[in-house]
């Protein structure tokens, strides 16, 4: 419509908007319908009905408003569509639907879906049946044409895959079917690109059917694949291709690492004219070497990704010479030849020291995948057991013969036992000629390699015979001597040249093949899986594949696995579609697109007779009624609020909502309020305290709220303070009362809580700051101060123990016994037999300690951690109280000097227990450990 | 839409004097009650007239002064003392109330704010006036329903009547009243559609006769604070005319202004003739008016009497 592509579900509606003027009358004439209010002084009301213009009309605004409405409504219901969908069947019959669902549908894939379920639609409607043919697949095409529907649910199931479309299976399904079924009409969902001669055969088929033929081609424009990455010395180089050459296409290309990160990215241009165009990443090799995917961003083929393995990452080789590099005759150095071969493909780290121990612990320390020795014939133990160490963990050594391995042909790390000496073929003391290497055999990583005949070995080292030394031989001479040897040692290989590395030997390190088999040896690390390890083809299963867009994803279940057959390289199919291959150790890359491939767009010239071309429809179909009406409904709403406006109603819904934003407003401060100040003013108050606190270890008592009792913890904890820094290295701070429902108790190792008969019992917030507090390492000491009232001696029970129950219910109370006569509190200071404070003969109570090994001749009992509850009810405060003049403020009872200076005696061990924990109970131990350790 | 701010109590055609009148029948048996308990709760502070004269009630003993009728001698307190003392009487004059309730439709006015319609407001003002009154032996009549009358249940006999009888749609003949009577008009006195006076004409008829008049004005707070706003369209009750604002919260001061306005010619008016204002609203407490009411009536009975 109007040359936009827009179209009306319904046109005609839309001659409802001629209403519009009507409406725009209608609402003009109809002013917001006022309030009505009984009013008795109207009298007075009517001096001032000349000052006010009342409104008999609708303000022009709201009624634009609700013409617009009318207008939105009536548009919504006419259904306007964007990019409506053209007919494409034009015949009448059965269809045959031909769709290319290779990777080259990638990006287009929904347009094609889309065409294709039009023309189901359009089949539906008339009443014409359908045949399917998915060319990635063309066997599975039906022979009997389908309704419609069917077809349709098949689409629905259709995905493209990463691979080309079977054109030449195609072409004979499709003579089939033409021969089975008179079809009125054929219409091809084409990706536009050619896959050479078989799309070319396709093509003629269809046009030899002389049935009209509907093709719908892509824009190619933007298609572009990704040839195969080299990783060369220096950088990494790929190649972007494209179809049609005919505009500038910028693209970026990135690189990701195994978990999907990019790593680089390179922006390139192909200009116009151009096909193709070459980029390269530049970032070091370690870096490369992490590169596992490359793709062309928003590409969404499977053509424009190149997945990476072992296979292209450039390897880090280490080498050690036996003889000192010299730099003043390099070609003699047995390392010059090596080095050339090995440097277009990997990194080399030469070993800048003689000394085999250094150099192997440098090359290692760098972390090399290959160690290549040339001419080395023994090592020291360390060094062999490292290099072994570094083989089994999956290094790779390539080993070269030279006189020193010769002379000592049972050294270790050799793939193969070796004869002592050389042999020498050739000479001038010998019948033989130098001999020539033998073709390259089965089950040989060089197996694939063209047999080099320009060689000629004139001397080796020799393998002792045995039975496995043709297993292991990847490459021998024409006599069948080994020249290369190889074994398996843990995850790594030993690979063993029996020539040296320069050309005094053979011209082996002169030749290109020298280059390939060095290249092929040094894929073998680190990639142990994939190398050919037998004559059997080697299978390995699907780990990831490329998707039809060219995202790696999970193999579906169909995926069989890849079978690898030595020096066949597999081609995608839909069963082994694109995407790697192998476990997570070890894997191959299976890619699309093959060496220096081109893609030539569809040529469907030879059609021209019967052909009709069609386009894919760029963009979905969007229906713009939801929308409108959903713009209708705001504008409604923006009506609704403007009249409520007029019927001044806004004016009281805002003084409501005010209202109630106070309201909730003052709630919620209210609520906060009562507990945030309070948590405010504590933390401000608290937070001196705190720090002090943290500072210096003191000891602290539970305040209970008689300050009778509070005054004599405080001096008791006084005197323990002033014993305990005169007599041990412990020096505390002074004593705290501490709030224990408010106060931090995080800083104190040790709490005394004296039992106050008339204090509250702590609530249960406050128990449960208690038990955190002793689960976290505190101790707490209750003192029931009550051993005098329970005149019968123990096993009474009196009020404080009462007390002490309640307060205890809600905590988490391990069982408790009297401390044992091997307890650590009888000997974590002084040595002690009981527990006297002012009264005595009341027991302590500790947490029962593991009785399993009660061993008779153990001086204390073993036990981790410090009971985190002690229980007393001898009034140790009051023992302990002294005033200002260090006096003591009660007498003990029984009154005795020395049941006080045992009273503080129990403190000291009460506090090294809780601080030291069970460090003296390991104590005893130490004369064991001394002996153990022989000292 | 939020519910009318105001509206007219009984739902019924107002324009129905019978079905009103019954309507109102109805309502005062309730009023009678509640007319009363407000007239308990300032006949705690009712006295006499203090003043000597003709009554049943003691006032003072005085010596005998020559000339005076023995009869008037206390013999039984001249007998404890050598001096003749005479027992004065309280006065004790009956006066004639005249009551007057509006009776119009606007009186039927009830808004959010008020608890009772303005009607219902005046009936209780009116009849716990009676009551008061009876309680003190004035002849009480009620204009245009019955004369005066002395009785000790007088409010009842009042309230009696005015359940029988019919809604008045003027102000009644007021050739029954008397010199030297008292007049009590309540109303919202905005039934003057004439836009030159606050004042019906026929009050100004009663104020030709030598009457005190107390005026009380009962007002809707809605009518003086005029919380409207927004697009309204106001109706009278009476005459059912319309006038509507297309912002009425834009015309609230000059309203006010004009609402205060007309109270004050209203007190001009009294001021005048001698008479008394008392302004009250539907939302304060009806013994706040009576109470200042009877002030006003209690005041010298001469004072701007013509």
């Amino acid at each position: 419509m109007f040359g936009l592509p827009l179209a009306f579900a319904s046109p005609w509606i839309l001659l409802a908007l001629l209403t519009l003027p009507l409406i725009w009358l209608l609402l003009r004439l109809t002013p917001p319908k006022p309030q009505d209010e009984v009013f008795p002084p109207l009298a007075i009301l009517r001096k001032l009905a000349a000052k006010e213009e009342t409104p008999a009309q609708s303000p022009w605004w709201l009624t634009l408003l609700r013409l617009l409405m009318a207008g939105l409504v009536i548009l919504a219901m006419a259904g306007p569509i964007w990019n409506p969908r053209d007919a494409v069947l034009q015949k009448e019959g059965p269809v045959l639907l031909i769709i290319d669902d290779g990777w080259a549908s990638g990006k287009i894939w929904d347009q094609v879906k889309q065409m294709a379920s039009t023309i189901t639609g359009e089949a539906e409607k008339s009443n014409r049946v359908v045949s399917l043919m998915l060319t990635t697949d063309p066997a599975t095409a039906s022979e009997k044409p389908l309704s419609s529907s069917e077809v349709n649910s098949k689409l629905e199931a259709a995905f493209n895959h990463a691979i080309r479309p079977d054109h030449q299976g195609s072409a004979a399904k499709l003579n089939e079917l033409l021969a089975a079924i008179q079809f009125g009409e054929i219409v091809f969902l084409s990706d536009g690109v050619s896959t050479g001669d078989a799309s070319e055969g396709f093509v003629t088929a269809l046009g030899n059917s002389s049935i009209p033929v509907t093709i719908a081609e892509p824009e190619l424009g933007e298609l572009a694949i990704l040839n195969p990455i080299e990783n060369q010395p220096g950088k990494m180089i790929g190649t972007v291709s494209r179809a049609i050459d005919t505009s500038t296409l910028p693209l970026r290309v990135i690189a990701y690492d195994k978990d999907g990160l990019p790593i680089a990215r390179v922006s390139s241009i192909l200009s116009e004219g151009q096909k193709s165009v070459e980029f390269s990443f530049d970032q070091p090799v370690e870096l490369r070497n992490q590169i596992t995917r490359v793709e062309i961003e928003n590409a969404s083929t499977a053509g424009a990704v190149q997945l990476l393995d072992e296979g292209n990452r450039r390897r880090i080789v280490g080498l050690i010479s036996g003889q000192s590099s010299d730099i003043s005759q390099p070609l003699l150095s047995p390392l010059y030849y090596i080095n050339r071969a090995l440097s277009p493909f990997s990194d080399l780290r030469i070993a800048d020291t003689s000394n085999i121990e250094e150099a192997a612990n440098d090359l290692i320390a760098q972390n090399v995948s290959v160690i290549v020795m040339a001419d080395i014939g023994t090592m020291p133990n360390e060094t062999e057991s490292k290099i072994t160490k570094f083989v089994e963990e999956g290094g790779l050594v390539i080993r070269f013969a030279g006189p020193r391995l010769a002379a000592n042909p049972n050294g270790p790390l050799l793939p193969v036992d070796l004869i002592e000496g050389d042999r020498f073929i050739g000479g001038a003391l010998s019948w033989e000629e130098p001999k020539a290497i033998a073709a390259f055999e089965p089950g040989s990583p060089f197996f694939g390699l063209p047999t080099p005949n320009d060689i000629s070995v004139s001397r080796q080292v020799l393998a002792e015979q045995n039975t496995e030394l043709s297993s292991k031989t990847w490459a021998r001479l024409e006599d069948g001597t080994p020249l290369v040897t190889a074994d398996q040692l843990g995850a790594g290989w030993i690979v063993l040249f029996h020539v040296n590395s320069d050309n005094n030997w053979s011209n082996l390190p002169l030749s290109g093949s020298f280059v390939d088999m060095l290249r092929l040896t040094v894929n073998l690390s680190r990639s142990t899986n994939t190398a050919t390890s037998g004559d059997t083809a080697l299978r390995l299963p699907a780990m990831e594949i490329l998707d039809g867009t060219g995202a790696l994803t999970p193999p579906p279940a169909q995926v069989k696995p890849l079978v690898i057959e030595a020096g066949l390289w597999p081609v995608p199919t839909l069963e082994t579609p694109p995407g790697l291959y192998g476990t997570a150790d070890g894997f191959v890359a299976l890619n699309l697109i093959r060496e220096k491939e081109e893609i030539n767009p569809l040529d469907t010239q030879e059609l021209s007779s019967t052909l009709t071309k069609a386009q894919y429809q760029g963009g979905a179909s969007f229906a713009f009624t939801p929308w409108l009406l959903g713009a209708a409904t705001l504008l409604f709403l923006l009506d609704c609020i403007a009249v409520l406006w007029f019927a001044g109603m806004l004016g009281k819904f805002r003084f409501a909502g005010a209202t109630a934003a106070l309201v909730l407003a003052a709630g919620l401060i209210a609520s906060q309020s009562t507990f945030a100040p309070t948590a405010f003013a504590q933390s401000k108050t608290n937070e001196s305290v705190d720090f002090s606190a943290a500072l210096t270890t003191r000891f602290a008592y539970v305040k209970t709220g008689s300050s009778q009792t509070d005054n004599v913890s405080a001096a008791g904890l006084l005197g323990l303070t002033r014993f305990i820094g005169s007599r041990t290295a412990l020096e505390p701070g002074d004593p705290i009362g501490v709030d224990i429902a408010n106060d931090e108790l995080a800083f104190y190792p040790f709490l005394y809580w004296p039992i106050d008969l008339d204090a509250p019992v702590p609530d249960e917030e406050t128990m449960a700051r208690v038990d955190a507090y002793m689960k976290q390492g505190g101790s707490i000491l209750f003192d029931t101060k009550d051993q005098i009232n329970s005149a019968l001696g123990s096993g009474s029970s009196t009020n404080g123990n009462a007390k002490l129950r309640e307060i205890l219910a809600s905590l988490d109370i391990p069982p408790l016994e009297p401390v044992p006569s091997d307890h650590v509190l009888t000997k974590s200071f002084f040595l002690l037999d009981s527990f006297p404070g002012r009264y005595q003969g009341g027991d302590l109570w500790v947490e029962q300690t593991g009785r399993i090994e009660e061993l008779v001749d153990r001086p204390a009992r073993s036990g981790d951690g410090v009971s985190t509850i002690m229980i007393t009810s001898n009034d140790f405060a009051g023992a302990w109280a002294i005033d200002n003049q260090n006096r003591s403020l009660f007498a003990t009872i029984p009154a005795s000097t020395g049941q006080r200076e045992y009273a503080f005696r129990v403190g000291v061990n009460i506090v090294m227990y809780t601080i030291t924990g069970n460090y003296k109970a390991d104590q005893v131990h130490i004369p064991a450990l001394l002996e153990r350790l022989g000292q | 839409m939020s519910p009318a701010i105001g509206s007219q109590v009984n739902a019924d055609k107002a324009s129905d004097v019978l079905v009103r009148s019954r309507a109102r029948a109805a309502l005062i048996p309730d009023l009678l009650v509640e007319a009363q308990r407000v007239a308990n709760n300032v006949f705690a502070g009712w006295h006499g007239r203090r003043r000597r004269g003709i009554g049943e009630n003691f006032w003072q003993f005085r010596p005998y002064v020559e000339g005076e009728n023995y009869a008037a001698i206390d013999w039984r307190k001249s007998a404890r003392d050598d001096i003749v003392y005479v027992r004065d009487r309280e006065w004790q004059a009956s006066h004639t109330v005249w009551l007057w309730v509006d009776e119009s439709p606007s009186m039927l006015f009830k808004s959010g704010e008020a608890a009772v319609s303005k009607q219902s407001r005046a009936l209780v003002l009116a009849l716990a006036m009676a009551e008061l009154l009876a309680r003190s032996g004035e002849r009480i009549g009620w204009l245009g329903v019955t004369p005066p009358i002395v009785h000790r249940h007088a409010a009842e006999r009042l309230a009696a009547a005015l359940m029988v009888s019919k809604t008045q749609s003027t102000f009644p003949d007021t050739s029954l009243i008397s010199d030297h009577s008292e007049v009590i008009l309540i109303s919202d006195f905005l039934g003057a559609d004439d836009q030159e006076h606050a004042l019906d004409p026929a009050f100004q008829a009663v104020a030709e006769k030598h009457v005190r008049g107390h005026l009380v004005q009962i007002i809707d707070p809605a009518e003086e604070v005029f919380p409207y706003s927004g697009r309204v369209e106001f109706r009278d009750p009476e005459t059912k005319s319309q006038i509507s604002f297309g912002s009425a919260q834009s015309i609230r001061a000059d309203y006010q202004a004009l609402f205060a306005a007309h109270c004050t010619e209203l007190s001009e008016f009294a001021k005048r003739t001698g008479w008394s204002h008392t302004l009250h609203h539907t939302d304060q407490l009806a013994s706040k008016a009576l109470q200042s009411l009877h002030v006003d009536l209690s005041a010298s009975p001469m004072r701007g009497v013509r």
